[in-house]
């Protein structure tokens, strides 16, 4: 048993389960099992350079180097990127979406390369760390960072990052979550009151 | 049956939520022919509305909106809706009244505006509003003006973040209560609506109710206003009000299926919400001879506090906004305008961890850790006046929409009174959280609810439309929505935006019938 699991955890396959029973409605049932079983896609909206890059980056953000099961992140951004959808709002002093992300990339490799003499990729898991840190509080050296709003754009990328992560069902086993059984309505409500298809956190 | 584009409806209705459907219902009632064109989908709840926050980001106004100023209002989930219903698909049915001061905040402050009305003409389509959207809540309320009615049904239970929040009330000496929520405690059934489910404590109602015990406008006002002979036209985008040589308006231009198409009528409701209602009229340069379509954009504080507790809270169970305080409404320490609620609140994953992502800019594994106590975060959450400023306003970019027409640029800076607001309610809330035994507490500060941008008043020089909310300019134009508020009130809105369309339906009817 790795190391991992001596840490609290709530046991795997919990929402996995629940998809498979009433518990769920079939509205629910299937917005989450064509998540889960998405097939991988290529990208169509970055170039293979820019999306190796940002997947990169949204592996430091959220890391996943343990999952058994990944959870395509950069995928879902350049799904969206594609479709040229929005969440209905920016920041206006960002540019467009889709040249947001393509510059602020440039904007961390060029930071890398001014601090590490290197490309991001090639940096190990500390420094690239570091780099995003830099943009985060907008202290990343480069020119891009002159013209883009570099902690604007580490939220927003961070805020889709996150939104694309915890909306797969692995990941909402892994905090424990299971919100979509909810056909036979709740009825323990109160503190600590739990009903049967609740997970319980283990320390096993 | 649907009418004629050719034929002279008595009335359009751009907009179907708080605003339009109850307005819709009205006039349908009364026995006018009545069109409503909605941007958006008609949606089926049951087979529309899985419990999944991505799935029902379509309910969600996504059409890109530029936030300006310094604290840069966010759009879509945060605001406005789409589809039949708009809005009120995705409330999270908070229900409280105005009380009679949030209208006169000019007089008691020196400050901001005055309604043009007094609270007495408010209050009874609160009672009818209430009643007929079956309001959940304690009797008597604890705060405002004695009711002369009892909520509809007594009320919901009290999940985990209430039941937290009323333990650190009860020890900080904060006044609470369970929240009034349109959501039913009860099997509701109303002639010309249906019977409609008790609510099942989903806790899923910041999107759309799937058993449709949740009072949004597509399983309420709206069936009512078909029942009278209301037509719904959904997906109808509208793009232009035609003015006649006479100076009134005699058609409204939309697009539906890629293609344009022309409703002649006889009257225009524009009850398109804050953004859209200022667009639409900017785009066509109407009803501003008073230059105040746009201005006065106003958002509530909205500041959330956040922590974590040993107990179990799995925060996505029951109604998110169990337990209220208005205790706050007229604070003796105050150093701001108006007041503020308190407000316990449930949520659901993603928007809780994307929230903490930009509130506490945590990553990677801290951020891992930071989600895994989910089940153990509850919140408390404001909701305060604004005042209306100059600084904060609505103006078309230069930028275009998939349709060819200018986004809106919106620009927000809270004033020197929602920071003060703002860093009251930050004391009082982490008192609370302490005294209710929470680690690790945060908060996120927000706005929510745009309000303003098409003031009522009685002066046609600094106000869009009259106290009736029809356009000083244009006669057979009116407004009802929330673009008409001359003051953005310390409670949620939606309440008084549905209390304000029956009341501007009652005034054009006498007016005009």
């Amino acid at each position: 048993m790795s190391n991992a699991h001596m840490l609290p955890h709530y046991p795997e396959g919990t929402v996995r389960t629940l998809l498979t029973t009433d518990l769920v409605t079939e509205a629910t049932r299937q917005a989450l099992t064509d998540r889960l079983n998405a097939p991988l896609r290529e990208p169509t909206f970055f170039s293979a350079d820019d999306f190796a890059l940002l997947d990169a980056v949204c592996n430091r953000l959220i890391p996943q180097d343990e999952q058994e099961k990944r959870i395509p992140v950069a995928e879902g951004i350049d799904e969206r990127l594609s479709k040229n959808t929005t969440n209905g709002w920016r920041y206006d002093s960002m540019p467009n979406d889709g040249d947001a992300f393509k510059l602020g990339l440039k904007g961390i490799n060029e930071s890398a390369l001014v601090i590490f003499q290197q490309p991001f990729l090639n940096l190990s898991g500390d420094q690239q760390d570091q780099i995003l840190k830099a943009v985060q509080v907008m202290e990343a050296p480069g020119e891009v960072w002159q013209n883009l709003p570099a902690d604007r754009f580490f939220e927003e990328l961070l805020a889709e990052a996150v939104e694309n992560y915890y909306s797969h069902p692995v990941a909402q086993e892994e905090i424990g979550y299971v919100g979509m059984a909810d056909t036979p309505g709740w009825k323990r409500l109160g503190l600590n009151q739990l009903e049967d298809r609740e997970p319980r956190m283990a320390t096993d | 049956m649907p009418y004629k584009t050719s034929e002279i409806v008595d009335a359009v209705v751009i907009g179907t939520g708080a605003g339009g459907a109850p307005l819709l219902a009205r006039l349908a009632q009364a026995g006018l022919k009545v069109v409503a064109l909605e941007a958006g989908k008609q949606w089926n709840p049951a087979h529309d509305f899985p419990t999944d926050e991505k799935a029902q980001a379509k309910l969600f106004w996504n059409d890109e909106r530029l936030s300006a100023g310094n604290d840069p209002i966010p759009f879509g989930s945060n605001n406005s809706g789409t589809g039949v219903g708009g809005s009120t698909l995705h409330y999270t049915a908070y229900t409280p009244r105005a009380q009679p001061d949030d209208l006169r905040i000019r007089t008691e402050f020196g400050v901001g505006e005055d309604w043009p009305f007094s609270f007495d003409q408010l209050e009874p389509y609160y009672d009818e509003v209430e009643q007929f959207l079956g309001v959940s809540g304690p009797s008597p309320y604890p705060w405002g003006p004695a009711r002369k009615q009892a909520y509809a049904l007594g009320p919901l239970p009290v999940n985990g973040a209430g039941q937290l929040m009323e333990r650190g009330c009860k020890e900080v000496g904060i006044k609470t209560s369970p929240a009034a929520n349109a959501a039913l405690s009860a099997g509701y059934y109303q002639e010309g609506v249906g019977h409609r489910p008790a609510c099942a404590n989903r806790g899923f109602c910041q999107a759309g109710c799937n058993i449709g015990a949740k009072a949004s406008m597509d399983v309420t006002y709206i069936p009512l206003a078909v029942h009278y002979g209301a037509e719904i036209r959904p997906e109808c985008f509208v793009t232009q009000l035609v003015k006649s040589p006479a100076g009134i308006l005699s058609e409204v231009v939309y697009m539906r299926n890629g293609q344009e198409e022309r409703q002649r009528c006889r009257f225009v409701f524009l009850c398109a919400g804050t953004i859209e209602t200022a667009r639409l009229l900017l785009l066509n340069d109407l009803a501003n001879s008073s230059g105040q379509v746009g201005r006065n954009v106003m958002a509530h504080p909205g500041l959330q506090i956040w922590g974590e507790f040993d107990e179990d809270i799995r925060p996505y169970k029951g109604i998110p906004g169990a337990l209220i305080s208005e205790d706050m409404h007229r604070p003796a320490d105050a150093d701001f305008v108006g007041g503020y609620l308190l407000q316990s609140i449930g949520v659901m994953p993603v928007t809780y961890v994307s929230q903490m992502a930009r509130g506490r800019g945590l990553w990677g594994q801290d951020l891992k850790r930071a989600a895994l106590a989910y089940n153990h975060v509850a919140g408390i959450n404001i909701l305060g006046d604004c005042l209306p400023y100059d600084h904060n306003y609505l103006e078309l970019s230069d930028e275009k929409d998939i349709r060819g027409l200018p986004k809106p640029r919106i620009y927000f800076s809270n004033g020197e009174s929602e920071e003060r607001m703002t860093a009251h309610a930050n004391k009082v809330m982490r008192a609370i959280w302490g005294a209710a035994g929470a680690r690790n507490i945060w908060a996120f500060p927000r706005n929510a609810h745009v309000i303003g941008t098409c003031r009522m008043g009685n002066d046609a020089s600094t106000a869009v439309v009259n106290a009736n909310g029809q356009s000083f300019d244009i006669p057979n134009l009116y407004i009802s929505d929330n673009s008409t508020f001359p003051s953005a009130l310390s409670v949620n809105p939606a309440l008084t935006i549905m209390a304000l369309a029956l009341r501007t339906a009652d005034r054009f009817l006498e007016q005009w019938k």
